[in-house]
């Protein structure tokens, strides 16, 4: 139930999906991945919408070079760890909800302990060794994962349903090298709201999520296609063998 | 036979984001990407780390399936298929 700070404070998003939407979305407990471009989106938006718990994790520190688009951050704040900084913004933006930051990188603990007690994750990662280790720790546990990855003003969304759609590695079998990526605040912006779109269509139970295709975006021409994706029988996370 | 190429990410740099294209019975992805890559400049270079070596990272579906876990280049085209070409995007 609702108390009458939460109905005032969500008043305008109860008008689009009833209390009900609100309580579902206060009960879930949501992991970001990373708190970079995609995280930094990501985040602030679950806390303003009212996620009821936000688990952000990222082991860096911030950069001059991250203020372009990592919308959590301030001048001052360079130098300072990522998950902590992002903790105290997200705080200031809405007190009710807890946000809980963790300074690691994944990998360095076992990702089944990063997402224990975790309802959805969101995917800010920024290499494919990372987001393969935490999807696929995800698919084992019966954890949605919305995969979300960026290169200038270009974007791609997937919301992977363990047991049901293609895992990560079905998309993409062979990641790409590591290196610096080309991007920009406005193609972060749209792929983490898209993320965080596809969250809380996930804790109301609103349309369907972006599932067995991947939304692949096109900030130049500013439009989005979806390419049907297809569960690989011999896959060896999700195949049937 | 015909099939629809769709570009995605940095592809759409080099060449259409989208084009029907036709075939004779018995061509292959490669087939398909040897017209590509002479009909737009640069895309070779994204596409292949040396001639006939595709980077392994590079995306290609058929109808939706990563030609990766069918035959590679020598996956057979059919009448319809549509084919997806894309490097993933890493960045967050």
């Amino acid at each position: 139930m609702l108390n009458k700070e939460q109905k005032e404070r969500y008043r305008r998003q109860i008008a689009v999906f009833g209390e009900d939407g609100q309580e579902k979305i206060g009960k879930t407990r949501l992991l970001v991945a990373g708190a970079g471009g995609l995280g930094s989106t990501a985040a602030l938006f679950a806390a303003m919408a009212g996620f009821g718990t936000i688990r952000i994790i990222d082991p860096d520190c911030i950069e001059e070079t991250n203020l372009n688009r990592q919308l959590l951050y301030r001048e001052t704040d360079i130098g300072r760890p990522k998950a902590d900084t992002a903790a105290k913004a997200l705080h200031a933006m809405n007190s009710s909800i807890d946000i809980v930051p963790v300074t690691a990188a994944i990998g360095t603990a076992p990702s089944r302990d990063l997402i224990r007690g975790i309802d959805v994750i969101i995917d800010g990662l920024d290499n494919y060794l990372a987001r393969f280790l935490l999807a696929d720790a995800a698919w084992k546990c019966g954890i949605p994962f919305i995969h979300g990855a960026v290169e200038g003003f270009y974007g791609q969304v997937c919301t992977i349903l363990p047991k049901t759609s293609p895992c990560l590695r079905c998309i993409v079998p062979n990641p790409p090298p590591v290196r610096e990526t080309p991007i920009i605040g406005v193609t972060t912006g749209v792929i983490g709201c898209i993320q965080v779109t596809e969250a809380i269509k996930l804790a109301t139970g609103t349309g369907l999520p972006i599932s067995n295709h991947l939304l692949l975006w096109d900030g130049i021409r500013q439009k989005s296609d979806r390419l049907k994706i297809e569960r690989i029988p011999t896959c060896t996370v999700c195949g049937s063998g | 036979m015909k099939v629809h190429v769709k570009a995605f990410a940095t592809f759409r740099e080099v060449m259409d984001s989208q084009l029907d294209m036709e075939f004779p019975k018995g061509a292959t992805i490669r087939t398909l990407l040897t017209e590509l890559t002479g009909k737009y400049e640069g895309l070779g270079e994204l596409m292949f780390a040396a001639p006939g070596t595709l980077r392994d990272f590079v995306n290609i579906l058929k109808n939706g399936r990563n030609v990766h876990f069918l035959a590679g280049l020598d996956t057979p085209l059919d009448d319809g298929d549509v084919i997806a070409l894309f490097p993933p995007v890493a960045g967050g």
